[in-house]
């Protein structure tokens, strides 16, 4: 399949330091593609970059087959991005924000209060920005994103510091679009929302890839498996943790046997633990 | 419509939005036109003019005291004169005196009497006083220091003057005013108009700077719509809010009654400086403070010319070379003078250069900080 985005070799120096150094990868329509890596390490001007407000100073950017940033305009009107920050006109609407980014995309024929609906603000589409609260704002950001029913969706840490229920009402939406075609490029320090929503994890570090695979395969390959086992002993709760590799071995059985025997259950590794094992070093 | 005529018109309906619903800008915009024009109907309508006066005289008090005339006969002589508050000053030459009322920061009129002036009166024989007046100089100060020179003769040869009056030349050193001396209100038209228009500039910074702080022009980078757009949109509404402000403070205070094409075009040139400004401010603050501090900045000089036409004489070379001095004097020249656009168009002219530069300034570095976002 032809990839919605594709880069090679992306390189971005500010002053003397180099923010993006030969960054490669391709995002397949459909495919939710995970950018993990600790502040500073080039998540944010690779993804300023690709959406045209910084000019790579080498390599290439594809995205639906267009040159980025010689076709930006085109392939602008085909993308969607949502940012960290809840960049959004505080003393407009919800309602009026909307109408004012599509009208900027040329398409007065959106459905606004569909698009509210979808993100759960149909109720407070006509109340100002600035009465909203942070879930509202960012559901908000999303439904802005959504505007011109993007082929190409560039998510900045879309969740982050939500409460559980908005986090969650956000990642159905960006299945749904997944489902419908969308290409997802999904920045996140989340990793529990990393692994359940990428199709593959691409770990940077230092503005190289470090590793870039199904989050599955990642934790097969640098994780390590174990089971891990509750028991009493002497009127005391006790935990140890197999590796899975020797865990058919006879420590395993030996536990197995005893009375005492409280949990057992199955672990596997992280992305955290995946990206530590990798980078020497952990997210935050 | 087409596309980057869609985005700018998004742009500016977004941005009068925002304008509208925020009350500060609302408040200071209304109250800084009903302040000013209310202050412009509380001042004075009519001139009280009082000058000092240049004298050059070799060796004045000393002659008199040899002609046993009184060392005051001249300050008497125009006291009989019927001319009140006068301030003599003296002068070593000529050529100082005919400087200085030229320059006409320290006086505005002056009296040029010859070396042998006193021998002559004293001795029957006819001379010549010239009389220098600076352009704006009060029309009354001529028949007054007329009268001063003639008491002044009468007094040194004595109760029955033995000689005809003395006769007077009349310099008039640059444009002659003398007939139209500005009222307060007309002298303080210009400073009125020029601080609503500074106003505006302070709104569109603290607009543009909002924006950048917030980060909503990154949200609107990254749709089709390009800087360019915003710069236009910006453009457009900072120069009309302004314009439409100006035009308002001017039709109150009377300024629209003369040359009304000249004036309308100095407004609108004056609206674009104050916009390339307000784009300046608005890219270099990074927040309400450092608009603030830009902007006073910017503020003050461009108040001086406004401020200068409170003071006699010509405003000095710096004054001149300021941004806001070609719309201050085309406002005054034309709404108090009565000038039109054959005598104020040098000044249009350095106003329009001035709108080039300022304006291309603030696009550039809005632009240049735009694209660093």
């Amino acid at each position: 399949m032809a990839s919605a985005l594709h880069t090679t070799d992306l390189r971005f120096v500010y002053g003397d330091r180099v923010a993006v150094d030969g960054v490669s990868f391709a995002i397949a329509p459909g495919e939710v593609l995970g950018l993990l890596g600790p502040n500073g390490a080039g998540k944010s001007t690779t993804i300023k970059m690709l959406i045209g407000l910084l000019r790579p100073q080498a390599g290439s950017i594809e995205i639906l087959g267009m040159a980025m940033p010689q076709q930006r305009t085109a392939i602008q009107s085909r993308i969607g991005v949502v940012f960290e920050e809840k960049n959004l006109y505080p003393t407009l609407t919800g309602r009026e924000n909307l109408a004012f980014f599509a009208r900027l995309f040329g398409r007065s024929d959106v459905d606004l209060d569909h698009l509210l609906e979808r993100v759960g603000l149909a109720t407070r589409g006509r109340d100002r920005v600035s009465d909203y609260s942070k879930g509202m704002r960012q559901r908000l950001t999303v439904a802005r994103a959504l505007l011109n029913r993007p082929d190409v969706l560039f998510l900045d840490e879309p969740t982050d510091g939500l409460d559980p229920v908005s986090a969650r009402s956000i990642r159905t939406l960006i299945r749904e679009e997944a489902e419908r075609g969308v290409a997802v490029l999904l920045t996140t320090h989340d990793m529990y929302e990393a692994d359940e929503l990428s199709d593959r994890v691409a770990f940077i570090d230092e503005g190289r890839i470090l590793a870039l695979e199904a989050p599955e395969q990642l934790k097969l390959r640098h994780g390590q498996r174990a089971v891990r086992v509750r028991y009493r002993e002497d009127g005391q709760v006790k935990e140890v943790a197999i590796p899975l590799d020797v865990a058919a071995g006879g420590e395993l059985q030996a536990l197995m046997g005893r009375e005492d025997l409280l949990t057992i259950h199955t672990e596997e590794a992280t992305l955290e633990d995946v990206f530590v094992e990798l980078a020497g070093r952990r997210l935050e | 419509m087409g596309g980057r005529a869609n985005a700018v018109a998004a742009i500016i309906a977004k941005d009068v939005r925002l304008f509208a619903r925020d009350r500060f800008y609302l408040f200071i915009s209304i109250l800084s036109l009903v302040f000013f024009g209310g202050l412009f109907w509380l001042l004075p309508a009519s001139v009280e003019a009082t000058a000092p006066i240049g004298v050059h005289l070799p060796d004045l008090e000393l002659l008199l005291e040899q002609r046993g005339a009184p060392p005051d006969a001249l300050d008497d002589g125009l006291d009989q004169a019927g001319e009140q508050g006068l301030e003599i000053v003296d002068y070593s030459s000529s050529r100082e005196l005919e400087r200085a009322v030229a320059d006409g920061e320290e006086v505005v009129a002056g009296l040029d009497f010859p070396a042998d002036f006193l021998d002559r009166v004293a001795g029957g024989q006819p001379t010549t006083v010239t009389l220098l007046l600076a352009g704006d100089a009060p029309e009354a100060l001529r028949p007054a220091l007329a009268g001063a020179v003639r008491e002044l003769a009468f007094t040194i040869a004595g109760e029955e003057p033995p000689v005809a009056v003395p006769e007077l030349e009349e310099m008039v050193l640059g444009v002659d005013r003398s007939d139209a001396p500005l009222t307060m209100r007309d002298q303080l038209r210009p400073m009125l108009v020029f601080l609503v228009l500074l106003m505006e500039m302070f709104a569109l910074a603290s607009l543009v700077a909002v924006e950048i702080a917030q980060r909503t022009v990154t949200a609107v980078l990254v749709t089709p719509a390009r800087i360019g757009d915003l710069l236009a949109a910006k453009t457009l509404f900072g120069a009309v809010l302004a314009f439409g402000q100006a035009l308002l403070i001017a039709l109150v205070t009377g300024a629209l009654g003369h040359a009304l094409g000249t004036v309308l075009l100095a407004l609108a040139l004056g609206a674009v400086l104050a916009t390339g400004f307000g784009l300046l401010a608005g890219a270099t603050g990074k927040d309400f403070i450092g608009i603030v501090f830009v902007s006073v900045v910017l503020f003050i000089p461009l108040m001086i010319p406004a401020f200068a036409v409170l003071f006699p004489g010509t405003p000095a070379l710096w004054i001149r070379a300021l941004p806001s001095y070609g719309l201050v004097e085309v406002l005054l020249r034309t709404s108090g003078h009565g000038d039109g656009l054959a005598e104020v168009w040098p000044h249009l002219a350095a106003l329009a250069a001035w709108c080039v530069a300022v304006f291309g300034a603030g696009t550039a570095v809005l632009h240049a900080r735009l694209r660093r976002m």
